[in-house]
C-alpha cells in the first residue's frame, strides 16, 4: 500500500476489491463515502463467505473496541477492509496491526487525506489537524508549533510532528 | 531436513567451519541414525534459531541436515539421518560414522525460523521431516510458545516419537495413516485463531497438500512456511549466461546448472549446498528474467529479479545477463 | 585532562577516507582493527572507554525522565534475552578485571565493579530481571540497542533502548519496517542503499557480525539529541555560530554501528555507539582537520540539512580551514 521506501502511506488511485481467497470478511466504513464503499464491497464478496459490515462516523473508541473484539475471535482466513478518511483508516489499521493482523490481511480505501493525526514527541499528545505534510499545526498538548513531518507510525496511525521553531533564538 | 547434493565444486574459504567429533551414535528406529556432535575439546557451539541446518562434509559431497536442539548455546549438536539406499551416498556416509570420527560442518544456517509474532504455531511433519519440527517444538517449550504438532510416521518407525511425547504431551498427535493425517491437517487449517502460522516439513506431496489446502482456506502466504528435503527439479531449458563485466557468453545446456556452467567456464562462485537452500551462490542479474527455483530468496527478492541463486535457478529468457 | 583528551583522540573512529562523503552501504566485518592517524579502534564489538560510568549514568537519567526511550513489543522478549546473553559475555571478555560472569546452566551471575553491579538471574525467566533484559543490558553497555525482527520478507524495528539518538525517536519508530524507519533520509532511496542494506541484513546467518559508521555534528557533549528533547537543544545549533567557544562546543559525532545476527531469536541486534570529538580536539590531528574541513565544505545541501548542519556549517568550515 505505501511506497516501498517511505512510511507515508500512498493510497492507490483505485479502490481495492475484496480478496477472493478470504473466508470471512469484516468491512468497516467511516462516514457516508466510506460506508458507500463498504456496501459495494459487501456485494462483491463471493457468495457463501460470511461478511460483517460496521458503519461509524469516525474511528472512535466504541468502533475500535468492536474491531478489537472481532480480531480476538477471528480465525485464519479472516480479512479486514477499511474505507473512509485517512485518519480513521490509519487509526483502525493501527488497532489491527497491533493485534497481529498482517498487511496481507488488510485492504484500505481512503476517501480523503485532508485530516491527519499528528503525534508530538515533546509532550506525547496527538493532535488532529488539516495541515498538510511539511505544514504546521499547534500541539493540543503543549501548544508548541509542530512541523508535520513526512513520517508515519503504523502502530500509532499518526504523523510525527516536531517543534517548528526550536532553532529560533527568542 | 535431509538433502542429497552433488559433489562440491569451487567452495568458499572454509574459515568459520566447525570441526566436530562424533560423540555418540543412536539408532533409535531402523534406518534412522542420530549423531551427537561436539567440539573435540568441548566448549560451546554457536546458538541457532529453531529449524536451522548445518552443511556436513560427507566424503565427496556435502549434505544439509537439520539441527534438532532448541538452539540455545550448548555443547552438542544432534542430527538425525535417514538412510537412503538409493541416494547419492551422503546418508550412507553418515551411517558409517562411528564414535570418535571427526567431521567438518558449516556453522548453523537459518532458513526455517519460527515467526516471533505468531499467536500459535501449527507444526506439520512427515517422516524424517520431523527433525526441524523437533527443534521448533523444543524451542516452543523453552520459550512458552503456543504450538501443536501433527506427525505422520511409518508404523514402528517414528523417529523421536517417545521424546516428542514427553516434550509435547497432548500437543502431539501422531498418525501412521496418511488419509487420517491429511484429514487432521485439513481440520486444523480450517479452524485456527487468526495469528497462527503453519510450518511443514516432509515429503513433497505433504508440503503440496499443506500449501494448497492453506491457500484454499484463505491463509495468506505469509502464514505458511515450508522446508523441503531438496528442490526436486527438472533439467530445464537451455539458455545463455552473458557475463556483463568480461563480455563472455556461457552456454547453459539442459541438465547442467548455471553454477556448474560458470565453474566450467572458469568463473568461481562461492557456494555451499548447491540445492538452493543456503543462499551462498547468489549472483546479481543485470537483465533477463530469472527462473527462480531456489528455496532461499523471499517473494520480494524474486519479484525484484535482480539476483539469482545460480545452483538451481535458470532463465525465462534465452539470455540472462549477470553482473560478473 | 591532557591525558584524557589524547586518549579520546587516539581511539576516535574517524570515519572519512576521502575528501567527500556520500551514503554507502559501507559495511565491513566486525572486530577488524583500524589504524588511524591518531591511534586506532575497532578490535572488539564493545569499546569500554574512560566515559563509561558517566555515559551510563546519563542513560539512567534520560530513562528516568522519559521511559518511552525503552521500547519492546511483546514478541521481542526472546530477542531481548538473546541480546543480553550475547553481549554480557562480550563485556566480560572486554573488561576481564572489572567484570565477571558465572554461568550455571541458565542461572547467570554478573558482577561489574565499574558500576558496582552484582546480579543473579535466570535466562528466560522474566521475574528474575524485573526491569527486563533489554533495560538491564542498556545499564551495562554504552551502546544504544535496536532489535530488528525478521518476518514477511522484511525487518521490523520492534524493540530498542535508545537514549543517545541523533535526531530521531525510538518511541515513534517502534514497530516500523526497516525501510520506513529510514523513510525521511534524503538520497538513500534513489540510490537503493536502504533496500540493499535490508537485504544484506536479512541474509546474515546466526552469529555473523558486521559494522559500519555514520556521522553528524552535535553542539556540546550532548549524547541525548533525540527528537523528544529537540526543544532543549535545537537553539544551540544557531547560538553556537557566534560563540567564540565554537571549536570547543561543536563536535564531530560518529556512530559505530554493529549488526549482529542473534542466534537463538534470529533477530538482528543493531548497536549504536556514539563518539563525540570537539573540533579543537579533532584539530590536534592536522590530517583530520584538513579532511573534515574538506568533507564539510563539499557536502551537498540536502544532506547537510538532513543532518542538521546547515546553521553552523560555514562557521565550522571557516574554523577548520583557517588552521
Amino acid at each position: 500500500m505505501g511506497a516501498e521506501h517511505t512510511s507515508v502511506p500512498r493510497w492507490g488511485s483505485e479502490w481495492p476489491a475484496p480478496d477472493p481467497s478470504a473466508r470471512t470478511v469484516l468491512l468497516v466504513g467511516f462516514g457516508a463515502r466510506g460506508c458507500a464503499i463498504t456496501a459495494a464491497w459487501a456485494a462483491d464478496v463471493p457468495a457463501g463467505r460470511p461478511v460483517e459490515v460496521l458503519a461509524a462516523d469516525d474511528a472512535d473508541e466504541s468502533v475500535l473496541a468492536v474491531l478489537t473484539a472481532r480480531i480476538a475471535g477471528a480465525r485464519v482466513g479472516w480479512r479486514l477492509m477499511l474505507a473512509g478518511p485517512e485518519d480513521d483508516v490509519l487509526a483502525a489499521r493501527a488497532v489491527a496491526l497491533r493485534a497481529g493482523v498482517l498487511d496481507a490481511e488488510i485492504r484500505c480505501a481512503v476517501t480523503s487525506t485532508d485530516r491527519k493525526r499528528v503525534y508530538c514527541p515533546h509532550c506525547r499528545a496527538t493532535t488532529t489537524t488539516t495541515a498538510p505534510v511539511a505544514g504546521e499545526t499547534p500541539c493540543e498538548g503543549c501548544a508548541r508549533r509542530l512541523h508535520v513531518y513526512a513520517h508515519v507510525s503504523r502502530r500509532a496511525g499518526a504523523y510525527l510532528g516536531f517543534m517548528a521553531d526550536a532553532e529560533e533564538v527568542a | 531436513m535431509t538433502a542429497t547434493l552433488t559433489a562440491p565444486g569451487a567452495l568458499r574459504a572454509d574459515d568459520g567451519r566447525l570441526v566436530l567429533e562424533v560423540a555418540g551414535v543412536v539408532d533409535e528406529v531402523p534406518g534412522t541414525r542420530t549423531l551427537v556432535l561436539r567440539r573435540p575439546g568441548g566448549g560451546l557451539l554457536p546458538a541457532h534459531p529453531p529449524g536451522s541446518h548445518v552443511v556436513l562434509d560427507c566424503g565427496d559431497r556435502r549434505n544439509a541436515y537439520s539441527l534438532t536442539g532448541d538452539g540455545s548455546p550448548c555443547e552438542e549438536y544432534r542430527v538425525s539421518v535417514l538412510l537412503c539406499p538409493d541416494g547419492e551416498g551422503g546418508s550412507a556416509f553418515v551411517h558409517r560414522l562411528a564414535v570418535g570420527d571427526i567431521v567438518s560442518a558449516s556453522r548453523p544456517r537459518s532458513a526455517f525460523a519460527p515467526v516471533s509474532t505468531a499467536r500459535h504455531h501449527l507444526l506439520v511433519a512427515g517422516g524424517i521431516g520431523i527433525t526441524p519440527m523437533l527443534s521448533h517444538a523444543r524451542a516452543a517449550v523453552r520459550w512458552r510458545r503456543s504450538f501443536e504438532l501433527l506427525y505422520r510416521h511409518r508404523p514402528g518407525a517414528g523417529a523421536h516419537l517417545d521424546e516428542l511425547r514427553g516434550l509435547c504431551g497432548d500437543r502431539l498427535t501422531a498418525y501412521t495413516s496418511t488419509p487420517e493425517m491429511l484429514a487432521a491437517v485439513r481440520a486444523a487449517l480450517a479452524d485456527r485463531p487468526l495469528g497462527t502460522h503453519v510450518y511443514v516439513c516432509g515429503p513433497t506431496p505433504l508440503i503440496g497438500f499443506v500449501e494448497e489446502t492453506a491457500a484454499e482456506l484463505g491463509w495468506p502466504g505469509e502464514r505458511v512456511h515450508a522446508e523441503r528435503f531438496s528442490a526436486d527439479l527438472d533439467a530445464g531449458e537451455p539458455f545463455t549466461a552473458v557475463l556483463a563485466r568480461s563480455g563472455s557468453r556461457v552456454p547453459v545446456p539442459s541438465g547442467t546448472s548455471l553454477l556448474t556452467a560458470l565453474e566450467q567456464a572458469g568463473v568461481a562462485v562461492p557456494n555451499l549446498c548447491r540445492q538452493g537452500v543456503c543462499g551462498e551462490c547468489r549472483v546479481p542479474v543485470r537483465s533477463g528474467r530469472p527462473l527462480h527455483r531456489d528455496l532461499y530468496l523471499s517473494e520480494t527478492e524474486r519479484a525484484a529479479g535482480d539476483a539469482v541463486m545460480c545452483c538451481v535457478s535458470r532463465s525465462v529468457d534465452d539470455e540472462l545477463e549477470l553482473d560478473l | 585532562m591532557t591525558t584524557a583528551l589524547s586518549a579520546r583522540v587516539a581511539r576516535f573512529p574517524f570515519p572519512f577516507a576521502t575528501d567527500s562523503y556520500r551514503y554507502l552501504t559501507n559495511v565491513e566485518p566486525a572486530r577488524t582493527p583500524v589504524t588511524t592517524a591518531a591511534g586506532g579502534w575497532g578490535a572488539g564489538v564493545l569499546d569500554v572507554d574512560d566515559d563509561y560510568a558517566v555515559e551510563l549514568a546519563e542513560r539512567a537519567a534520560v530513562l528516568a525522565a522519559d521511559p518511552t526511550r525503552c521500547q519492546e513489543l511483546p514478541h521481542m522478549r526472546v530477542a531481548s534475552w538473546d541480546a543480553l546473553t550475547t553481549l554480557l559475555p562480550e563485556l566480560a571478555a572486554a573488561c576481564p578485571g572489572e567484570t565477571s560472569l558465572e554461568r550455571d546452566g541458565d542461572r547467570w551471575t554478573w558482577r561489574n565493579d565499574l558500576l558496582g553491579t552484582a546480579r543473579t538471574f535466570t535466562v528466560g525467566d522474566d521475574d528474575s530481571l524485573p526491569e527486563g533484559p533489554l533495560a538491564f543490558l542498556g545499564s551495562q553497555i554504552q551502546d544504544d540497542v535496536v532489535l530488528l525482527d525478521q518476518r514477511e520478507g522484511a525487518l521490523w524495528a520492534d524493540a530498542g533502548l535508545v537514549t543517545f539518538a541523533a535526531d530521531w525517536s525510538m518511541g515513534f519508530d517502534v514497530g516500523m519496517r526497516f525501510l520506513e524507519v529510514h523513510g525521511p533520509v534524503p538520497r538513500v532511496h534513489e540510490a537503493g542503499v536502504v533496500q540493499r542494506a535490508e537485504r544484506f541484513l536479512m541474509r546474515l546467518q546466526p552469529g555473523e557480525e558486521y559494522r559500519r559508521t555514520n556521522w553528524t555534528m552535535t553542539v556540546d557533549r550532548r549524547l541525548d539529541t533525540s527528537t523528544e528533547t529537540y526543544a532543549e537543544w535545537g537553539r544551540d545549533r544557531r547560538l553556537v555560530v557566534g560563540d567564540p567557544a565554537l571549536p570547543d562546543r561543536l563536535h564531530l559525532r560518529v556512530e559505530v554501528q554493529h549488526l549482529i545476527r542473534l542466534g537463538v531469536s534470529n533477530a538482528i541486534c543493531f548497536l549504536v555507539r556514539t563518539h563525540l570529538l570537539s573540533l579543537r580536539e579533532l584539530a590536534t590531528v592536522p590530517e583530520w582537520r584538513q579532511r573534515f574541513g574538506a568533507v564539510l565544505a563539499e557536502l551537498p545541501d540536502d544532506m547537510a540539512d538532513y543532518k542538521g548542519l546547515t546553521r553552523f556549517r560555514a562557521a565550522a568550515v571557516d574554523w577548520l580551514t583557517a588552521g
